[in-house]
Formats: structure tokens, C-alpha cells, sequence
């Protein structure tokens, strides 16, 4: 079944690289030249080939230019064409703006990132083109273009509300519950959600419980508390490592739809195979797999525990923990990588990335601290139940599909904050 | 009638089901069982053919023929109504 998915991914890889040259031609050149800008009201718009976003915003952009002479639209398509990417970048310097998602628009100095509707940003992006035109404000993008030579506008500092604009409303009334601002709700509640059904396969901590079986064996509890935790730590800091990389990658090649589209079927693939594991697999229990792997782990465990020197056998757990997960995490990255998807998706400050990405690697370690404390606590050890593995595959199957779906279709309702 | 019960120290369905055996085995002292470690004992696992799921148990009767296997984590109640049943095989 895997090896068959293989395949179908391969296939189906290769065909996006035929195809992806055929789009390549229709890249667009920047439209824009220095002298041709306008002494009227100029919005900048930067979009990416395929975006839903970006095309519900486009037709309204040409009824603004019509409705107020003074406007003129440039536009940028950012995902093709590397250099309006470069100047897009630049612009999100000089605005201290987060340009990692189209649509991304700029009106003098103020921008909006994202698009919702014509009610919430549309509207926004309407105000700030009227306060424009009434109260005049430097023409940031214009100012680039003309490499930093006058001003195209007048030269008083914008008094314009200069608020983030985002595609999430601010306020979403719920029945009984009320007033929800889903900025501040969805994103912590999906990293607490994906964080879980990651870290909720009780089979998967097969090392931890080997390692508590033989700290319960030492007699030395100082000995105990520091190579369980020192275990427990790097393997978080690798799932840390493995999720910033991944995040920097992802910010650096900037909002690619091949990436988007790669690792939404990355989801769909995770997705089917959840849902394959919850018709196939009735019995609760562990599967007896990876014999041979699992005792050369337990042999190196067991004389790295042993180990006369605290501090190799510190180290020894260290890079042991360090082996263990890097190889987990390749056979089971899928979560950790949908998620930081969602999260470059998300317009956030640098240091909320992060922040999110603690919060769910917390959450995945959650049970293995449970199990930790409780056997270092009261010297036993104690499992949790297998028997909810086949709901979690079930819920997290489900998710993984809808999640796959949406970055491929509708990858605006995955843009949070 | 007697029990054989498989499991390993790594798995964490066993450790929830071991307390959940010691009620039984507490409460039904006629109850023979024998537990065999996964990565120990080999020759067990090997006779009979544990390669699915953990932890296992294997029924057996007065003869030793095997009549029952049940996997994952079944609950007490279950496990108590199937000994009872089957105490004279």
C-alpha cells in the first residue's frame, strides 16, 4: 500500500514538473516602469498564479480603478517571476511586514495582507485609497522603484491608520458561545488538536519505556531523574530543530504553490494512510514490527545507562535520543510538516512561529512526560491505553484529508492571524 | 484451563493490561497464568507464532490446545467472563 502511494506521489511529482515549465512561460514580467508611475493614488498588488485569494481579490482591484479615476493598479505575480518576489521582499522590509503569503497590498504606506471579502478587506483596502486621496501619504513601493529619487506623492507623513490588515475577521459571532475572535482562537486550538494526534500514538514511545525499565533498575535517583529527562529533552530539541529548519526552508523559497500543492498531498497521503490504519487494524495493541532495529537500540541503551562515567553516559543518551527521533521523525514527519505549513501560511511575527511551534511540540511530548514523572514518581511503570489509537487514526485521518484538500483548494481558510 | 500471557517492556498496551491480569489472578486464584517477555523468550513467541499484535493471550485447554487468542487490550469484565466460561476446558 505504502510503496503503492510511493509511486502514485512519484507520478503524479514528475507530472507537476512536465507541467510546472508550461506555466513557466507565462511568467510576467514586471509591468511597471519608474516613469510611468502615477501621480494619482497607486496600489500595488502582489499575487501568485493560482492563489484563490489573489483571484477573488483581482476583480475588485479593476471595479476600484474604475469607480475612482485616481487609482492605478500594478500588479506583481510573485510565485513565477523572481524578481517581483525580490521586490515584494524589499517592500516587506521597508514596511516591517511579514511577506511570506499573497495577497499582499499596498496603498502608500499602508498593507494588507490576505484577502477575505469585500465587506472586511475590501473595504479596508477602499478606506486607506480614500484617505489617500484626502490626506496624501508617501508612495512606499513607488519610492523603491524610482530608487529612493523624489517622492511621488507629497511629502507629509502619512496620518493614515496604519493597522495590519488580515483575511481573518476580527470578530465571528457564534451561537451561545458569543463574540469569537478566531486570530486569537483557531491557530492554538489546531497546533493543540495536530500536536495531540501526533504525539498520541502510545507505541511510538517504545524507547522511553525501555530507558524507565532500566532507570527503575539503578539505584543512584539523581542518576535516574537526569538521563530520563536529558532523554526527554533532546528529543524535543530534535523535533525543535527538525520544525525550525523546515519553517526556514519554507519562508526562504517563499510562498511556492509547488510546495503548497507537495505537501498537501504529503496530507492527503498521511490522511489515507490514518484512515487505512482505522479499517485494517481493528485490534488494539502494538504491532510487532522492527525487531532487529529495536534490539540494537536496546542493547546500545542498556550499556549506555550503564555506563560507569555519568557524564558519557550522559552524552551516550544524548546522541541516542538524538538517532532515535531523527529517524521517527523521517517516517513519521508528516504532522510536524503540514503544521509548519499552516504556520508560514499564517501571517505572524518571527518569535510567534516559534512560540506556536513549542506549544506543539509540548503537546506531542505531553504523554511522554506523563509517563515519565509518574514512573520516576512512584518507581512503577505504567502505559497508556492503545485503545484509543484507532479513534486518533480515525480523527487524524479525517483531518490530514480536509487539511490536504484545503491547501490545495482553499488554502485561505488555513490563514490564521 | 490456563492463560499464557505476551507482552514486552516497550509496549505500552502491556503495561496498562499487567494490573488489570494481577485483579484477575487475585480474584480467581484457581487461575493458572504464565507471562513471556517478547525480546526473552524466544522459543514461546516462536511456538506460538506471536508476529501481530502486542500484548497477546493465548487460551489454552486441559490438553494445552490452544481454543482462544485475544489482542490489544480487552477489558476486565471481558476477560473475567471469558475465563468463566470456558473453567472446565
Amino acid at each position: 500500500m505504502i510503496r503503492k502511494f510511493a509511486k502514485i506521489l512519484l507520478a503524479l511529482l514528475v507530472l507537476f514538473f512536465i507541467v510546472k515549465p508550461a506555466f513557466a512561460q507565462e511568467k510576467q514580467v514586471n509591468p511597471v516602469r519608474e516613469s510611468e508611475l502615477s501621480n494619482g493614488v497607486n496600489v500595488y498588488f502582489f499575487w501568485g498564479e493560482g492563489c484563490p485569494h489573489c483571484a477573488h481579490e483581482k476583480p475588485f482591484l479593476e471595479q476600484l480603478e474604475k469607480k475612482y479615476p485616481e487609482v492605478k493598479i500594478y500588479d506583481y505575480e510573485t510565485w513565477g517571476n523572481s524578481d517581483n518576489r525580490k521586490l515584494l521582499i524589499e517592500v516587506g522590509n521597508k514596511l516591517n511586514a511579514n511577506v511570506s503569503g499573497v495577497p499582499f497590498t499596498v496603498v502608500g504606506k499602508q498593507h494588507f495582507s490576505g484577502w477575505l471579502s469585500e465587506e472586511t478587506t475590501g473595504k479596508s483596502i477602499e478606506e486607506a485609497v480614500k484617505c489617500v486621496l484626502r490626506d496624501g501619504c508617501y508612495d512606499v513601493v513607488g519610492e523603491i522603484l524610482v530608487s529612493k529619487q523624489a517622492p511621488v506623492q507629497k511629502e507629509e507623513p502619512c496620518e493614515c491608520e496604519e493597522e495590519q490588515k488580515s483575511a481573518i475577521p476580527a470578530e465571528l459571532n457564534i451561537p451561545i458561545i458569543g463574540k469569537v475572535n478566531p486570530r486569537n482562537f483557531s491557530l492554538p486550538v489546531l497546533t493543540i488538536v495536530l500536536g495531540g494526534l501526533d504525539g498520541f500514538n502510545s507505541c511510538a514511545m517504545w524507547t522511553l519505556l525501555f530507558l524507565i525499565s532500566l532507570l527503575l533498575g539503578m539505584k543512584d535517583k539523581k542518576r535516574r531523574w537526569i538521563l530520563g529527562s536529558a532523554f526527554i529533552v533532546a528529543s524535543a530539541f530534535v523535533y525543535f530543530l527538525f520544525m525550525a529548519a523546515w519553517l526556514n526552508l519554507l519562508l526562504f523559497v517563499g510562498f511556492i504553490v509547488w510546495v503548497r500543492i507537495l505537501i498537501a498531498l504529503v496530507a492527503l497521503g498521511g490522511g489515507g494512510y490514518n484512515l487505512r490504519e482505522f479499517f485494517v487494524n481493528k485490534d488494539s495493541g502494538c504491532k510487532v514490527t522492527g525487531g532487529e532495529k529495536r534490539q540494537a537500540v536496546f542493547e546500545k541503551l542498556k550499556r549506555i545507562t550503564h555506563r560507569k562515567q555519568f557524564l558519557l553516559a550522559l552524552g551516550g543518551i544524548v546522541l541516542l535520543a538524538f538517532a532515535v527521533n531523527l529517524v521517527e521523525l523521517i517516517c513519521s514527519a508528516g504532522l510536524p510538516v503540514i503544521f509548519t505549513q499552516i504556520l508560514t501560511l499564517s501571517h505572524l511575527a518571527k518569535w510567534q512561529y516559534y512560540v506556536y511551534m513549542l506549544l506543539y511540540i509540548f503537546i506531542f511530548m505531553l504523554d511522554d512526560l506523563i509517563i515519565f514523572f509518574t514512573a520516576m514518581i512512584t518507581l512503577e511503570m505504567t502505559g497508556i491505553s492503545t485503545k484509543y489509537s484507532r479513534v486518533s487514526h480515525l480523527i487524524g485521518g479525517i483531518l490530514m484529508a480536509i487539511i490536504g484538500l484545503l491547501l490545495i483548494f482553499k488554502p485561505e481558510l488555513l490563514m490564521f492571524g | 484451563m490456563k492463560v499464557l500471557k505476551f507482552g514486552a517492556v516497550w509496549c505500552s498496551g502491556c503495561l496498562v493490561m499487567k494490573p488489570r491480569w494481577q485483579e484477575i489472578e487475585k480474584e480467581h486464584p484457581w487461575l493458572k497464568t504464565e507471562y513471556f517477555d517478547y525480546d526473552k523468550d524466544k522459543e514461546m513467541i516462536a511456538k506460538y507464532k506471536i508476529d501481530k499484535n502486542l500484548p497477546a493471550f493465548v487460551f489454552l485447554d486441559k490438553d494445552g490446545k490452544e481454543f482462544l487468542r485475544l489482542h490489544g487490550e480487552p477489558s476486565k469484565d471481558e476477560l473475567v467472563k471469558t475465563i468463566l466460561e470456558n473453567k472446565e476446558k
